[in-house]
């Protein structure tokens, strides 16, 4: 292996260059940003939506895209909220309840795609609709309470870094060994370049599509619990809207929409960035509804400069 | 290769688990809530401004769960014209977190790094910002809750509010009574989950109890929204040969029932509680001669404000103060209309400069 | 390649999906069976199924248009704040509505025609934008103001039935089948997206026509913004927020793949019906409102996955 092709198997994806740029340059013209107080905040803001487009990533490498996961975040936080109902000894039975729930919807979702063979964008539009229904017909109004060492963990610091953010970490670690050095993360970006190619090369197409989707749907369990941990109750609309920001975070991350080439750390990142360009924006005192516009236009750019060399939809 | 059978015992297991769960929490036990008694007197209680006094001049940071809605926007005009009229008031910064509670947190957090002396809001739910709020008023912050109903919480330093609760129980008594205290009735309420919307159905049910003639024949949720409440209201009228009354105190979705009543043929069978002071709604009000109005006070922004200010001079300031809302019956509808306006204003009293453009 | 088997089973099958909807309606309540009650629902579906006939051409070229709810507020605003409540403006402002959708459009399609990069998140971005430029002119109000005579001009019933919302989504949704299937530029969408290489081949200016769809997706969206302005009467800035996945959902009901080549508005007019029929039964027969969801959300799976099974692919499910 040359020089040369070490560097780009390793070279970040753009989005990365993106984030240190941007926080570069808001650290030197931004009043307040670089504030400890202020970083920790953003840290804190992002470990929600960076944990669901971890999941996201792997679905859209396979080729599919998963938009349950907003609503199911929502169903994890009013479960859980009312499971754990602010008691500490119910801490460890209310994760493993969320987790449960993750992972049967993920795998229901999963086998719904394999079985009903639909596209998955459909199957999933009407899955979100389904479980946004059941979370209401559970409460129609902000109720629970999440254990308290739940509470911390969304809110608090070690040593000033907070501790969702630390789990972000983590958890990224993990999804990026899962992607890049088992066979099943390759195997999914495989299937996502071509699935006829990897069926042929006798992958297990079927059951690796809907793995992806438990692994979406366990994250988005973790991210439930996190916004739980964050709100201090189970409001029934807390995850809605986050489904297309996972989405957009994977995609501006580099990881195509049509599946292939995914990058764990590059969904991260672009997270991040969408963290700190709300917080800077709110820093600067711009209008919220400037704030959308802005935030759009940031998408269509970065999208259109990460241009893949080959690949896209015609 | 065949496909095995979607309900591997896995899938079974996790989903009777979620099945168990579910059914267990259809039924837990109702919340607690405080009586409107109770309301008053923690109203009524004093708050020491001392711990909040500082010098001039002041930067007022407005934490709005929402902007996309007109009311609010009169009521951060009257805001913004408030602060205006208080020489040591310098700023005003407004974010936005457009329903989504987890940036209203992110929001409230900025604004204290941005030292902010005040924070003013209108929650999207107010149990999720709390913990925010505390770190607020742990600065030395004081926190005004404002626009919204009272809410009792060391998070919370004061209310400037109107209170869902008694508009819905004024306008539920309204029409009771125009309705001769029997008949059949259908809420049309706003979004599910917000504390609007709760709060008006608690009242609703509240001075049923006084009032066993009436049935409630279905609860809808139009989302403060016309077409949809309209549209709801079609099909209802398909549902429900018999309609004698509709309880719903939002004046956007009054308009979209009136409508879809009027197009059926069943408007003047039918009583109206009386809605707030949308415009569109108010000019249905003059032209049907239906409903009135139950004020819903855009002006209470300035409440929030001034009970801020005084906090921050070290005043003593109560609990809550209360904006009233107050019964405008039909025939003197025609006072508050704006008929050079469109639909989406709300009559108030705000000099011309400082309307929203 | 997927090509166009059996169409005319297709297109018949989803409107048996639509005629079972009805029937079981009509068992369950009598409105179903009177004809103001149908034409009502037209009427209920004509925002969403103009701006689906737009969406429909460009997801047979092979793209997909999640734009479309930002383009209906942002023209229905435009309308609005134009007419401002005087009847001469019309003409005016449903004209400079109707250009800003398609020039919203034509700027989709330009983005999308010059760049590899998935529609799906252009689109997504430039929706951002739109919505977040429509609210920044409307500063969060509602805009405007409806000239007299123009709501009651749609809401007008022919013979008293049929409102003249309900028959001008019938007109357009009719012009939008005329335009697939009867000029060389519909027949050319079918080509580019079944084989964009093969109508390269045939010397097809691909980069215009993908403006030009995208431009007429953004003009449907904004009638559709006029529809939606006629009936509920305001430009809410948010009013059409949601609409790109009813939206999705009506178009690939019936029967118009992601993948582009196949479908066509007739289904897509089908589907909007299936949705707004499914809407309104669970309404009427009275299940508790957050089952109302459960049953949409199941009726979009369920119709997509028996759709699916009528139709002729031998598809992967991405």
């Amino acid at each position: 292996m040359t020089a040369a092709h070490a560097w780009r198997r390793l070279r970040p994806p753009f989005i990365v260059w993106l984030l240190m740029g941007t926080l570069l340059t808001c650290a030197l013209t931004v009043d307040g940003f670089i504030a400890p107080g202020n970083l920790a905040n953003v840290a804190r803001q992002v470990a929600v939506l960076g944990v669901l487009a971890l999941g996201q990533t792997f679905v859209i490498a396979a080729g599919m895209m998963d938009l349950t996961v907003g609503a199911l975040a929502t169903l994890v936080t009013v479960i859980a909220a009312h499971w754990m109902d602010g008691q500490a000894a119910r801490l460890w039975s209310g994760v493993a309840v969320a987790l449960v729930l993750g992972l049967g919807v993920g795998a229901l979702t999963g086998a719904l795609d394999r079985t009903l063979r639909i596209h998955s964008l459909i199957l999933t539009i009407g899955m979100m609709t389904v479980l946004t229904g059941v979370v209401f017909m559970i409460t129609d109004q902000s109720s629970g309470a999440p254990s308290p060492q739940l509470a911390a963990l969304a809110n608090e610091d070690l040593h000033g870094v907070p501790l969702s953010f630390l789990m972000l970490a983590l958890l990224t670690l993990l999804a990026h060994l899962g992607m890049h050095h088992t066979r099943f993360g390759l195997h999914v970006q495989a299937i996502g370049s071509s699935e006829e190619g990897a069926s042929h090369a006798g992958l297990r197409v079927a059951q690796a599509k809907a793995a992806t989707f438990v692994v979406s749907g366990v994250l988005a369990a973790i991210a439930g619990l996190l916004l739980l941990g964050r709100l201090g109750t189970g409001y029934p609309n807390a995850g809605s809207g986050l489904e297309l920001d996972a989405v957009v975070a994977v995609v501006l991350g580099g990881t195509l929409l049509s599946g292939g080439r995914a990058s764990i750390v590059g969904s991260v990142a672009a997270a991040t960035v969408l963290g700190v360009i709300s917080n800077v924006l709110n820093l600067l005192e711009i209008s919220s509804f400037v704030q959308m516009a802005l935030k759009g236009m940031i998408v269509v750019t970065v999208v259109l400069l990460n241009r893949p060399a080959a690949q896209g939809r015609a | 290769m065949k496909n095995p059978s979607i309900f591997t015992t896995r899938r079974v297991a996790a989903l009777s688990l979620a099945a168990g769960l579910l059914s267990g929490l259809a039924s837990s036990g109702a919340l607690a809530q405080t009586s409107p008694q109770q309301q008053k007197m923690q109203a009524a209680e004093k708050v020491d401004g001392a711990r909040f006094k500082k010098a001039g001049p002041y930067t007022i940071g407005v934490s709005a769960g929402y902007l996309s809605n007109s009311w609010v926007v009169y009521t951060l005009q009257h805001i913004r014209y408030e602060a205006s009229l208080h020489k040591d008031v310098k700023e005003v910064i407004v974010t936005d977190a457009a329903f989504k509670p987890a940036k209203q947190v992110a929001d409230i957090e900025d604004l204290i790094n941005k030292k902010v002396d005040l924070i003013i809001y209108w929650p999207v739910d107010n149990k999720a910002i709390q913990g925010a709020l505390q770190k607020a008023v742990d600065a030395g912050i004081p926190t005004i809750n404002t626009g919204g109903g009272f809410y009792y919480s060391p998070s919370t330093t004061s209310n400037a509010y109107i209170g869902q609760f008694d508009l819905g129980e004024k306008a539920a008594r309204q029409l009771f009574k125009d309705m001769g205290g029997k008949g059949k009735i259908f809420a049309m309420l706003p979004i599910a989950g917000h504390s609007a919307t709760v709060d008006q159905l608690a009242a609703l049910r509240a001075v049923m109890k006084e009032y066993p003639g009436i049935e409630l024949l279905s609860v809808e949720h139009g989302n403060w929204n016309r077409a949809k409440a309209k549209q709801i209201t079609e099909n209802l009228v398909q549902r429900f040969p018999q309609i004698d009354g509709v309880f719903s105190p939002s004046g956007q979705m009054s308009a979209g029932v009136v409508e879809a009543l009027d197009e059926a043929g069943r408007l003047s069978a039918v009583v109206l509680s009386p809605a707030d002071e949308y415009n569109g709604w108010l000019k249905l009000v003059v032209k049907y001669g239906k409903g009135g109005i139950i004020t819903f006070p855009t002006r209470v922004g300035r409440d929030g404000v001034q009970l801020g200010v005084s906090l921050l001079h070290g005043d003593t300031v109560v609990r809550g103060r209360q904006v009233p809302s107050q019964v405008i019956p039909v025939a003197d509808a025609a006072k508050y209309v704006m008929s050079d306006k469109g639909d989406d204003a709300w009559a108030n009293e705000l000099p011309a400069a400082w309307q929203p453009k | 390649m997927s090509g166009r088997l059996r169409p005319g089973l297709e297109q018949a099958a989803i409107w048996l999906v639509l005629l079972l909807l009805i029937v079981i309606g009509a068992s369950l309540s009598e409105a179903f069976l009177r004809p103001a009650y149908l034409a009502n629902m037209l009427r209920q579906a004509a925002p969403v199924g103009i701006a689906a006939i737009g969406v429909t051409l460009v997801m047979v070229r092979g793209g997909v248009d999640l734009s479309v709810g930002a383009i209906v507020s942002a023209s229905a605003v435009c309308a609005a704040a134009l007419m401002d409540g005087d009847a001469t403006r019309l003409p005016l402002a449903l004209l400079a509505s109707c250009a800003l959708g398609a020039a919203l459009g034509a700027f989709n399609g330009v983005l999308v025609a010059s760049s590899p990069v998935s529609p799906f998140i252009l689109t997504l971005g430039t929706a951002i934008v739109f919505y977040g430029g429509t609210q920044i002119v409307t500063g969060g109000t509602a805009k405007g103001a409806i000239a007299p005579g123009f709501r009651e001009f749609f809401n007008h019933r022919l013979g008293g039935v049929l409102p003249l919302l309900a028959l001008a989504f019938v007109l357009l949704a009719l012009l939008g089948v005329a335009l697939q299937r009867r000029t060389p530029f519909g027949r050319s969408l079918y080509l580019v997206g079944s084989s964009p290489a093969a109508a390269r081949l045939c010397g097809l200016p691909i980069g215009r026509i993908t403006v030009l769809v995208y431009a007429c997706s953004g003009l449907f969206a904004a009638l559709g913004g006029l529809a939606l302005l006629a009936r509920s009467g305001v430009s809410g800035s948010l009013a059409a927020s949601g609409y790109e996945f009813d939206v999705l959902a009506a178009v690939v009901l019936g029967g118009t793949a992601f993948q582009g080549g196949r479908g066509g508005i007739g289904g897509t007019v089908a589907g909007v019906l299936i949705l707004t029929v499914a809407f309104n039964l669970v309404n009427v027969v009275g299940l508790h409102y957050h089952a109302q969801l459960i049953v949409k959300g199941v009726v979009i799976v369920l119709a997509s996955a028996i759709y699916r099974r009528i139709g002729a692919t031998s598809g992967v499910s991405a």
